[in-house]
């Protein structure tokens, strides 16, 4: 009950300043395209050399847990999620903005995301010490496992066609390969200079929902204004906090995944959201009515990627193991002022570690406040006729990709994947799997070949990943994925025969 | 659905699927390939089955595209192709958005294109657009966005 | 009309070119970037961003440098983009590491070389040290290379890739000792090389000096020497591989400097030369580095162009057998 007794320093002048610009200006920079927590978090790290530790931690735990939850703001209104763990709240909320219920998707998406904030940051203050080790339990084969686990959901993710999901997923696969080799420095697939780097995952995933979109307001040629146009319904918060006390399926579902992924380092914050979606759509008797705007989706996806900021932390503050890009610009503001994460931070720098984690506490209902007071506000933005949106959101896709690495070859990669990808839409292929594909492939290639130099120098690959219980549960999860998978098409499919 | 509709991306698909496979098996170093020659097999496997599919008309078919859409669509994709690939790095960024922005439009907004007042508030827009990008990339973030022959 | 307007727009467009060309006095007139080859939060990152921090006052640039992270294969994607794409205005400047980019223009693949870059100085040099986790039973080098006699090949010891400071590290002390151990190069840098070994992942690691003397502190790992030419400051008790008696050199030491590519004016390069040692020297900023655990090392372009050329005919010999 230590954190208790730090709660005054925050209730100090400069930190509450700090706290409320960090959390403002988080929410602008995450709502902006092609600016992500990481970034948003690096780019204040020169204004923390002058502030000391504690406050200059206030200042990166508001933007960090404000700039998740600002992602949310771009992918509901306008379909770019800022980040990759907003990827999910794309699927209903943009749906519930374009129904006109852009209010009632933005108070929804803040209220779950303060219930799931506030829920891993009291697992991180109560459980830091018993989950100190959890992140050093996963090695190379069960992260391998880990990833394909990603995959299995792939084919029932926002796709009607089995076979067309996994497809979209190999692209994404494939994708994801172009560039350098991450551990032998090989050149692969590039065959344009600009995929010299690899495609970088924001601006992809830029083109990849926004370009399409853009081409999709063209299409509809010149509309006349506001005949169909939509109403924006009016939400009032309290009738936003009683739907979502009638949500507790979704909400816990999404609460409990984004946590016990938040503890696995190095997968958390980007596949947060879409896990929590999929299982909620698994375990909810509406399953049809998700991806056209169902508030089940969205909750669940938001109160994710928001559940998960705390625990992530948990490696970092106690084993000095930055478990996200995140947590390791973080530890790089806390190395600054001589800070050295580890086992002794609660004991030595107790008033650190605590008035960190209190500050971000505060800085989720905070973020919740803002995030409410400008929802109605925000919400207008369906009333833009769409052809300003159109043209609006191009520009934007070109600012956000270019300022990823300032980087004209991200433009043109983005550009190039939107156009592509508005084609497959047309004909059946999905964007949310082809993106799962684009983040995991990564992770699945370097943990199966770092575990199979290792195996090779121990009993051998077959031992190393197929031994241990560990590996079991991981196994045992994939087969029933898979199971359930093929169960429910059939079933689908005898349902539609019957 | 026309069934030549459906072939055609399919099969782009099944092209660029043995493509990535053909490399994967053909290029050395072969353990930077190990990992693109596993799912590359998948890729093709499930290549084949969309392809076939569409040549027998079954599958899932998405929702296609018409005529009517392609007419309108074609200029805005062409104007949309010549700013990101061109004119953003030739122009310079914020020359380059205010005259795509300001094209976009004169092409797609269906108010009159024949009253001045409609023109005035087609400027507006792109005058208020372009302050607040300049305002969050340029003085906010601190982005030097290519500035190039103009600005 | 439209004749006019591209003849306008070349003219305008040799008109600022021009002015930019004899504008070197006013060197920097705007934010200067600097290209990091490693994600943020990681040891090079972090230095850049303290070494950096004083580059708006008067007495160094006068205007502030901004890091731009390019991470990718151990550097390749960021050097690659310096070398190829970024223009030699002076704008753009980029941090480098050595040995690593030098082995790996050595090893082949991509397309920079010592010939692409001009190093304005150096700031930092970090050892690389050999770690295992604190329950090893592993205590001083001579334990590592008697397991390795026995057991050849068995060994598993983590480092942050290919062609990096860490793998020099590692074919010098396989070679020094005569033993074949298992070199696990991983992804995502120093900091998941180190989690390797304190998980169990691993047996060993080599890692940076700065990066393993915060998780002894921690009490995480056990340092069990360092590849230099002498004891650090920060870790007095820790001998080095020479002492060891493993013949072990300073041609793993990761030397973190400035540079900017080959082509920029010349009136830049002395306006950058003249002014970036000295900032580096800023008192706030070594008592930032300090704080960090990170050892500092200034050079200035001269020395730089030595250690460089130094490094290539050694790193030539030693990767030659691969």
């Amino acid at each position: 009950m230590d954190f208790i007794f730090y709660f005054g320093d925050v209730f100090t002048f400069t930190s509450i300043a700090l706290l409320l610009a960090g959390t403002f200006f988080g929410l602008i920079l995450g709502a902006t395209p092609g600016l992500s927590p990481t970034m948003a978090v690096a780019l204040a790290i020169p204004f923390t050399f002058k502030l000391d530790p504690a406050q200059g931690l206030i200042l990166l735990g508001a933007l960090y847990t404000s700039t998740v939850a600002g992602g949310a703001v771009s992918a509901i209104l306008l379909k770019i999620p800022g980040a990759p763990a907003n990827i999910a709240t794309t699927l209903d909320g943009h749906q519930m903005a374009k129904n006109g219920q852009g209010a009632r998707a933005l108070q929804l998406s803040f209220l779950a995301s303060l219930v799931g904030g506030v829920f891993g940051i009291l697992v991180l203050i109560f459980m830091v010490k018993p989950l100190a080790n959890v992140a050093l339990f996963f090695g190379y084969s069960h992260y391998f496992w880990l990833a394909i686990l990603g995959v299995t959901i792939i084919g029932s993710l926002g796709s009607k066609s089995v076979v067309k999901g996994l497809l979209s997923g190999c692209i994404g696969l494939w994708l994801a390969t172009i560039g350098f080799d991450d551990i032998l420095g090989t050149q692969r697939f590039i065959f344009h200079p600009a995929l010299g780097g690899g495609i970088h995952i924001i601006a992809a995933l830029i083109g990849i929902f926004a370009i399409p979109q853009v081409i999709e307001m063209f299409a509809k040629g010149r509309q006349k204004v506001n005949m169909e146009a939509i109403e924006v319904e009016k939400h009032s918060i309290s009738q936003a906090a009683s739907e979502i006390t009638r949500n507790p399926r979704a909400l816990g579902i999404g609460t409990a995944v984004g946590t016990i992924i938040g503890l696995i380092p190095g997968i958390g914050g980007q596949i947060a959201g879409l896990v929590a979606y999929d299982q909620s759509q698994k375990f909810s008797p509406d399953k049809a009515k998700y991806g056209t705007g169902h508030p089940e989706g969205l909750i669940a996806a938001e109160s994710a990627n928001n559940a998960m900021v705390g625990p992530s932390l948990v490696p970092l503050l106690t084993l000095g193991i930055p478990g996200s890009p995140t947590a390791a610009v973080l530890l790089g503001g806390l190395i600054i002022h001589g800070i050295f994460p580890g086992t002794d931070l609660f004991d030595n720098h107790p008033e650190v570690a605590w008035t960190f984690i209190n500050s971000m506490l505060i800085g989720q209902v905070v973020m919740c406040l803002f995030g409410l007071y400008i929802a109605g506000l925000a919400a207008r933005i369906a009333q833009v006729p769409q052809s300003v949106m159109a043209a609006i959101v191009l520009g934007l896709a070109l600012f956000g990709s270019y300022s990823v690495q300032t980087s004209m070859g991200d433009v043109y990669v983005m550009g190039a994947l939107g156009i592509a990808m508005y084609f497959l839409e047309r004909y059946g292929f999905s964007a949310a799997p082809l993106v799962l594909g684009l983040i995991l492939g990564p992770i699945a290639e370097s943990n199966f070949v770092t575990g199979s130099t290792i195996a090779a120098a121990q009993n051998g690959t077959f031992i190393y990943f197929f031994t241990g219980w560990l590996n079991f549960i991981l196994i045992g999860l994939v087969v029933a994925s898979i199971a359930y998978s093929a169960w429910s098409e059939i079933s689908a499919k005898k349902g539609a025969t019957a | 659905m026309n069934r030549l509709e459906q072939i055609i991306p399919t099969g782009i698909i099944a092209a660029v699927g043995i493509w990535v496979a053909w490399v994967s098996y053909t290029q050395q170093p072969s353990e930077a390939f190990l990992f693109p020659r596993i799912f590359s097999g998948v890729f093709v496997a499930l290549s084949l089955w969309t392809l076939i599919e569409a040549i027998l008309g079954k599958g899932a078919k998405g929702s296609g595209l018409s005529v009517s859409m392609v007419k309108n669509f074609a200029p805005g994709v062409i104007i949309m192709v010549i700013y990101l690939f061109w004119a953003a790095k030739f122009f310079g960024f914020y020359t380059a958005t205010t005259v795509t922005f300001f094209i976009l439009l004169s092409l797609y907004d269906p108010a009159s294109h024949n009253e001045l007042k409609s023109w005035g508030k087609r400027a507006l827009i792109t005058v208020c657009f372009i302050a607040v990008m300049y305002g969050l990339f340029a003085k906010l973030l601190r982005v030097y966005t290519p500035r190039e022959i103009f600005f | 009309m439209k004749k006019l307007l591209a003849g306008a727009a070349i003219a305008l467009a040799a008109l600022t070119t021009q002015a930019a060309a004899d504008g070197h006095a006013n060197y920097p007139d705007r934010p200067v970037m600097m290209v990091v080859s490693y994600g943020a939060g990681g040891a090079t990152d972090f230095q850049a961003r303290i070494v950096t921090m004083t580059a708006g006052n008067e007495d160094a640039l006068g205007m502030p440098i901004a890091i731009l992270n390019k991470p990718g294969a151990g550097g390749r994607v960021g050097w690659n983009w310096f070398a190829t794409q970024a223009e030699a205005d002076g704008y753009t400047l980029s941090a480098y590491n050595v040995p690593h980019f030098i082995a790996q223009s050595i090893k082949g693949g991509v397309e920079y070389s010592t010939d692409s870059f001009e190093p304005i100085a150096n700031w930092g040099a970090d050892p690389a040290v050999f770690v295992v986790s604190t329950d090893s039973e592993m205590n001083s080098m001579a334990d590592v290379v008697a397991f390795a006699k026995a057991n050849p090949g068995k060994l598993t010891f983590s480092g942050a890739g290919l062609f990096v400071g860490h793998h020099i590290a590692a074919l010098q002390i396989e070679k020094a000792a005569g033993v074949k151990m298992a070199y696990i190069p991983t992804k995502g840098g120093g900091s998941a090389a180190m989690k390797a070994v304190i998980a169990g992942d691993v047996m060993g690691g080599v890692n940076n000096l700065s990066d393993a003397f915060r998780a002894a502190a921690a009490g995480n790992v056990k340092i069990l020497g360092v590849a230099d030419l002498e004891r650090s400051s920060f870790l007095p008790d820790v001998p080095t591989m020479m002492e060891q008696g493993l013949d072990v050199d300073n041609s793993s030491v990761n030397f973190r400097g400035v540079m900017v590519p080959k082509g920029t004016p010349q009136g830049v390069i002395d306006k950058l030369a003249e002014t970036v040692p000295a900032m580096f020297a800023n008192k706030r900023v070594a008592g930032k580095m300090k704080a960090g655990g990170s050892p500092m090392h200034i050079m200035n372009r001269a020395e730089v162009q030595a250690m460089w050329a130094a490094r290539q005919e050694t790193l030539e010999a030693l990767l030659a057998g691969l």
